[in-house]
């Protein structure tokens, strides 16, 4: 069995923690719930199993050989009133000879049966997002489709498990991982090739996976990603239950939005796009662009364009930080040959030379700046330039630049189809003595 | 509900162990009864300057309820992440549930469901690395150096991986051709071909180009649709250049890389040394003046001496630079016109007299506040 989390009822109750000849029973996982967070390497896992326990006390195994669970973070309850009453964790044993395996003892007030819960946590299963753009010819508007990939490396493999995505960032003072492995540090479990006969038990379970309900003329839909909140954090509880064994990632699809508007812009702004003109895709994650119902995680955007027949050509990618809602978007394609921007200075001139004991202490450089931009596309294209300058300066120019910043100036225009067009300013730089700031 | 019948698409190179009833070898261990539907309509596309994406249909039978099937592509060069698997129809009756990777293959499955048993037309798209493209050019420049045949070829060496019997590539600027490639092969294929394009020569002076001083000999074309060209934006390639010797064959007269070039822009071409042509520089002033403290002007005069022994009257042009501040005076002399390219750049153009009568420009311009 690949499965190696285990939990034993020691049926010899009385026999010392040592024996090893103990007779027990297995008993099976009712449910398992999956709450994994992307922002550290950590997954909560919360399972139930029905238990037969006798008045009395019971010796409960747990063990997770070869997985990555923190055994800090191992924790027994009763579910249901009646449980909590009859039920109740005398002690936990950490055995010696294993540091993948506790005991406890539980306290039954009374012989019967009743369901628990183990929660742990445990590292080696990821979540991450990934979104399909599918641009239109014209570049106006983009079909997006959001994707999750859960991907479990954790050595245990989760059957029938209910999954929630956690979209946030929280706060740990260790890793899971390290907790999982403290001795050794030991690498994430290899995958092992994989046993033949538990590959065709997984082959004949894999495709029934329950909750995609039956449709109208009974398809099978694709699940629905539910998006909640909950405090600074949003949980995507993923439809009916996964079964994701370990060494496995799993895709299912988050949201499919047709029509998001979308514009071009070039853009020459070196704080965020870096030294080149480029081309520069944006939409906004709010109603208007029909997004904005949740924000958007970390993940990467990928760009294709329809060429036509439902044919695509690949545009770019852009590896996205976390887009809460109504925050912009803006997607880098990289430079367009077919759009250019060359910018030359066309005069310098040093005026207003200041000396002290026949040296130069203060000098103001005048020099004159031409930018060309070159459209060949066969459409109009909108422009964004910016340029910083530095020190004590003045800038003129008869163009409509606008202040950006205490720096930076900027101007935008759109520019038609094969059309090209000069912008000259002028910045008047005080050096020495003569700079007033 | 639960079919277990898996369809298998493999790439197609070098996968067939991949592919069987009962596969014995546990790197590739999953139970695989498959089907092979074939590849159809492939699209290899060059739109992106960087990578690489092929387009295939394929024609799959689906039973009623959710079918598994199958991609792997082992032993190519697939990024896993771009693959988009989509009905061709839209509107066909089927919904890709999940997609699901196992470990330690270059594989995935599609959970697909259907209402109905039917065959559905799916189209494969991917991203695929070590395909590389590469443009050249060929131009025949006609006896008198007025126009040129120019050809235009775009080439492919396949070290994906994968083979591709027959499929359509298609170039940036949206140029198709239909052809098969295996992996390892390399193929050239001529894409344009345009006749009677107009060319300018031009002799040029540019110590930057040159820092022998040497003069080059340049052919300027136009990408525009008034000299023959203008259809596409030229991409960046090697131009191989012969001219016709008037009689009946070619001479190889040089070749250069040719920029990526937008429609209604140059691609400038050195053909090589203009050996007839020779222009010695000596600066003939190099006054200080007005000095003031550490600051000063400077006056210079630079001269150019060109001589060209052609037998006929050549039109050079003399790309000079100037750092700093500073203005050309009104006694420069002996040239036809100039142009003050950018601050530091000026260029000029002089008429030099055949069968080796030199001229003389006089470059006289003033630096100011230097220091």
């Amino acid at each position: 069995m690949r499965t190696t989390l285990a939990i034993l009822i020691l049926v010899l109750a009385s026999a010392p923690l040592c024996a090893k000849e103990e007779l027990v029973t297995l008993p099976q996982r009712d449910s398992v719930q999956l709450t994994i967070y992307n922002s550290a390497d950590l997954t909560l896992v919360r399972e139930r199993r029905t238990l037969s326990f006798k008045a009395g006390d019971n010796r409960l195994q747990f063990s997770w050989a070869n997985t990555l669970i923190d055994p800090t973070s191992v924790d027994f309850q009763a579910v249901g009133e009646a449980a909590r009453a009859a039920l109740d964790v005398a002690d936990t044993s950490y055995p010696a000879e294993s540091h993948e395996m506790l005991i406890w003892t539980i306290r039954a007030k009374s012989a019967g049966s009743h369901v628990v819960e183990i929660s742990y946590f445990t590292s080696g299963i990821s979540w991450g997002a990934e979104y399909t753009g599918m641009v239109n010819t014209s570049e106006d508007v983009m079909h997006l489709t959001g994707f999750v990939t859960v991907t479990n490396n954790s050595g245990e493999d989760y059957e029938d498990a209910s999954v929630r995505l956690v979209v946030g960032t929280i706060h740990m003072v260790e890793r899971i991982v390290d907790l999982a492995q403290p001795k050794s540090r030991e690498k994430i479990p290899p995958t092992e090739a994989p046993d033949m006969d538990e590959l065709r038990k997984m082959e004949r379970q894999f495709p029934a996976e329950k909750g995609a309900g039956g449709g109208a003329g009974g398809m099978v839909r694709r699940k629905d990603i539910e998006k909640g909140t909950l405090s600074e954090y949003y949980i995507y509880a993923v439809e009916g239950q996964e079964t994701i064994p370990t060494g496995w990632s799993k895709r299912l699809q988050s949201f499919s939005i047709a029509g998001v508007p979308l514009k071009t812009v070039y853009r020459l702004e070196p704080a965020k796009f870096g030294p080149s003109f480029t081309k520069v895709l944006e939409f906004k994650n709010d109603e208007e662009h029909k997004l904005g119902k949740e924000p958007l995680p970390d993940g990467l955007i990928r760009l294709y364009r329809d060429q036509g027949q439902g044919r695509l050509g690949f545009m770019g990618a852009l590896a996205s930080k976390y887009i809460p809602k109504k925050e912009e978007v803006k997607i880098n394609v990289g430079p367009d040959a077919e759009c250019t921007l060359a910018i030359k200075r066309i005069s310098l001139k040093k005026k207003d030379l200041g000396f002290r004991n026949n040296w130069l202490v203060g000098w103001t450089m005048v020099e004159e700046f031409e930018m060309e931009v070159k459209n060949f596309r066969s459409r109009a294209v909108d422009i964004e330039i910016h340029r910083t300058m530095q020190g004590d300066f003045d800038f003129e120019s008869a163009e409509k630049f606008e202040i950006h910043d205490a720096t930076t100036r900027k101007v935008v225009f759109t520019l038609d189809a094969n059309a090209s067009r000069k912008l000259r300013y002028t910045v008047t730089t005080r050096q020495g003595e003569n700079a007033r700031k | 509900m639960n079919k277990r019948l898996l369809l298998t698409l493999a790439f197609a190179a070098g996968v067939g162990s991949m592919i069987g009833i009962l596969n014995p070898n546990p790197v590739e261990a999953r139970i695989k009864l498959a089907t092979l539907p074939d590849r159809e309509a492939v699209v290899v596309r060059f739109d992106n300057p960087n990578v690489v994406m092929v387009e295939e249909e394929r024609t799959i039978s689906l039973q009623k309820g959710v079918n598994n099937v199958d991609f792997s592509w082992a032993g190519t060069n697939i990024d896993k992440g771009s693959i988009i698997f989509r009905p061709a129809d839209p509107a066909a009756k089927v919904e890709i549930l999940s997609t699901s990777y196992p470990p330690g293959e270059a594989a995935l499955t599609w959970q697909i469901a259907a209402t109905e048993p039917a065959s559905i037309k799916f189209r494969l798209s991917y991203l695929m690395a070590n395909i590389q493209r590469e443009t050249d050019y060929r131009m025949l420049v006609s006896k008198d150096e007025q126009t040129c045949t120019f050809k235009h070829y775009f080439k492919i060496r396949n070290w994906s991986g994968g083979r591709f019997a027959t499929a359509d590539f298609v170039t940036r600027d949206g140029k198709k051709f239909e052809k098969g490639l295996e992996n390892g092969e390399a193929k050239r294929v001529m894409v344009n071909s345009w006749d009677k394009v107009k060319l300018t020569k031009e002799y040029v002076y540019d110590i930057t180009r040159n820092y022998e001083g040497k003069v080059m000999t340049d052919y300027v074309l136009k990408n525009a649709k008034d000299i023959g060209l203008g259809a596409i934006p030229l991409e960046y390639g090697k131009v191989r250049i012969y001219q016709d010797d008037g009689n009946g064959t070619t001479a190889f007269t040089g070749e250069d890389w040719g920029r990526f070039t937008p429609i209604g822009d140059d691609m400038r071409l050195n053909i090589g040394i203009a050996q007839d042509i020779k222009i010695e520089m000596k600066k003939m002033t190099n006054d200080v003046q007005n000095r003031r403290g550490n600051v000063y002007d400077t006056d210079e005069v630079d001269e150019y001496e060109i001589k060209n022994f052609k037998d006929n009257e050549s039109v050079v042009t003399l790309v000079l630079r100037v750092d700093g501040e500073w203005e050309m005076k009104n006694d420069s002399a002996n040239f036809e016109s100039f142009e003050r390219i950018d601050n530091e750049t000026i260029k000029f153009k002089v008429k030099a007299p055949a069968k080796g009568t030199p001229i003389k420009l006089k470059f006289h311009y003033q630096r100011k506040n230097v220091w």
